[in-house]
């Protein structure tokens, strides 16, 4: 127990009126912060359909279908998301069947090369 | 024979203390969890290494130029970037750059439990006020609650910057311990019908809205808490970058090489920083009490809040509580730990894009907390 008060020896009369203040009106901005942010997000996107809704509504179609069908579902993103990468991955079938094929060209070594051949020793030696 | 004894005495044989050695077993254990669990082994391999480099025993006043803590040495100019809050701001650059904000653009009100997990920071300010810090050090330590590394080493770059070894590290611990911090509080918090809750799917975003949240989000910010400039005005051009389509380089560079080579530095020279004469100190085992602590309260401030938004939505709006203990902003690992429990309650609900939300709000939210507690402590 002494050990524990040693290491954290709490005492509550340092803390003042301008430090709860601090920690208050901080926790109080970033709320405010995030909250502004929640209203513009949410104001904005009814905003930018609304001249779509008037779009639909001066063609006469059906304003809610055609609405809805702007409006792209979750599960509708999901599906295509899937789709893409399905057909992502059988590009990948084939690159994989390109890389497997061995390389045929000889890379040049001094070792194997023909000038240094035993054969033409002699003609070195002429 | 003299250079023999020289040579002798400037070894780490000589000049080991217990101090080092608890430190080199401290660096192992980071680069074991890493390697073998896998827990944020991008930050926890070079901190792990850097407390290895930092606490490699020499002779400290032989004039070598080694430590990081000598004027002139490699590791001290290193430093710099950390000490004058360099780097946080380029990690964010990166981070926004790879983050996806339409899960909060289609679902605003989440961006509410991003602010509702900052609470660790404010109650964690007042407890290490009580426990002897001052004014400065406290913020500094406080923002361990919002789990963002670069934050933290930001706020403690301007405020304490003697504290900056021990904040760091209690900060990307505790990152990486998310997995095992989290769950109890959530399920403490939580009934198994509330962990059941299914959200309805996030609408799509357009690609106007993604371009217009970076610009919004970083007038709005910055208007209020310009302290935040620094770090949320790198997290936006980096999201602008992302989404306008026309930086694509820029884009790429930011999230892949230029983010990899700071976390590197950033880490190493923050392990390095853990040098054991200066580290192993009482204040640094109260930093990290009340890091555990700050992290603790954060979690469970987000979930509770969530359950108090529901009291307040129609039964086909609500939120499911568990995501609200995505507010901390240790992205994406808290999403993860979301997504996990709620499979453990519905193998069929799956929440990590409605997760993500308000994990990305929690990095706005750390980081506007970290510009407050600027404009009222400098």
């Amino acid at each position: 127990m002494t050990a524990f008060v040693q290491i954290l020896p709490v005492d509550l009369s340092v803390i003042g009126r301008e430090h709860i203040g601090l920690a208050v009106i901080g926790y109080s901005v970033v709320f405010l912060s995030l909250f502004l942010l929640f209203l513009v997000f949410t104001i904005i996107p009814k905003f930018l359909t609304r001249n779509l809704r008037k779009k639909f509504q001066k063609e006469g179609g059906e304003e809610k279908t055609a609405f809805a069908g702007n409006m792209i579902q979750g599960e509708v993103s999901a599906a295509i998301a899937t789709a893409i990468s399905l057909y992502l991955e059988e590009l990948h079938d084939e690159e994989t069947a390109i890389l497997t094929i061995k390389k045929v060209g000889k890379s040049y070594s001094p070792w194997n090369s023909k000038i240094y051949n035993v054969i033409n020793f002699n003609r070195f030696q002429r | 024979m003299e250079g023999l004894v020289r040579f002798f005495e400037h070894s780490g044989f000589v000049n080991a203390t217990p101090g080092h050695l608890l430190m080199i077993l401290v660096g192992l254990i980071f680069i074991y969890l890493a390697i073998r669990y896998e827990y944020k082994p991008l930050l926890l391999v070079p901190i792990g290494f850097g407390i290895l480099i930092g606490n490699t025993p020499f002779a400290e006043h032989a004039g070598l130029h080694l430590g990081i803590y000598e004027e002139g040495s490699v590791m001290n100019y290193l430093y710099m970037g950390v000490l004058k809050g360099i780097f946080p701001p380029l990690i964010f650059l990166g981070i926004g750059a790879m983050t996806d904000f339409s899960p909060l653009i289609s679902n605003p009100k989440l961006m509410l439990l991003g602010a509702a997990a900052q609470l660790g920071i404010f109650l964690t300010y007042i407890g290490a006020l009580s426990l002897g810090f001052t004014n400065p050090e406290a913020a500094s330590i406080g923002i361990i609650g919002g789990a963002d590394g670069p934050t933290a080493i930001f706020l403690s770059s301007k405020l304490a910057p003697h504290l900056i070894g021990p904040i760091a590290i209690a900060a990307y611990s505790y990152m990486a311990l998310v997995p095992l911090i989290q769950p109890p509080i959530m399920r403490l918090l939580t009934t198994k019908k509330e962990r059941r809750i299914k959200m309805k799917p996030p609408r799509s975003v357009s690609k106007f809205e993604k371009i217009l949240f970076p610009v919004v989000a970083l007038l709005l910010t910055g208007f209020i808490a310009p302290g935040s400039l620094p770090l949320l005005g790198m997290l936006f051009l980096g999201n602008l970058l992302k989404e306008s389509m026309v930086t694509k380089r820029l884009a790429d560079t930011a999230k892949n090489a230029m983010i990899d080579m700071v976390t590197i530095i950033l880490g190493l020279t923050i392990g390095a920083s853990t040098q054991a004469t200066t580290f192993l100190t009482q204040e640094s085992l109260r930093i990290f009490i009340l890091g555990a602590t700050a992290f603790m309260i954060s979690t469970a401030g987000g979930v509770l809040f969530a359950k108090l938004m529901n009291l307040f939505l129609s039964p086909e709006n609500r939120v499911n509580p568990l995501i609200g203990a995505a507010g901390v902003s240790a992205v994406p690992d808290s999403a993860l730990v979301v997504q996990i429990e709620g499979l453990k309650a519905d193998p069929d609900n799956h929440l990590i894009m409605h997760a993500m939300a308000p994990n990305v709000a929690g990095v706005i939210g750390s980081a506007v907390a970290a510009g407050i507690m600027l404009s009222f402590l400098l």
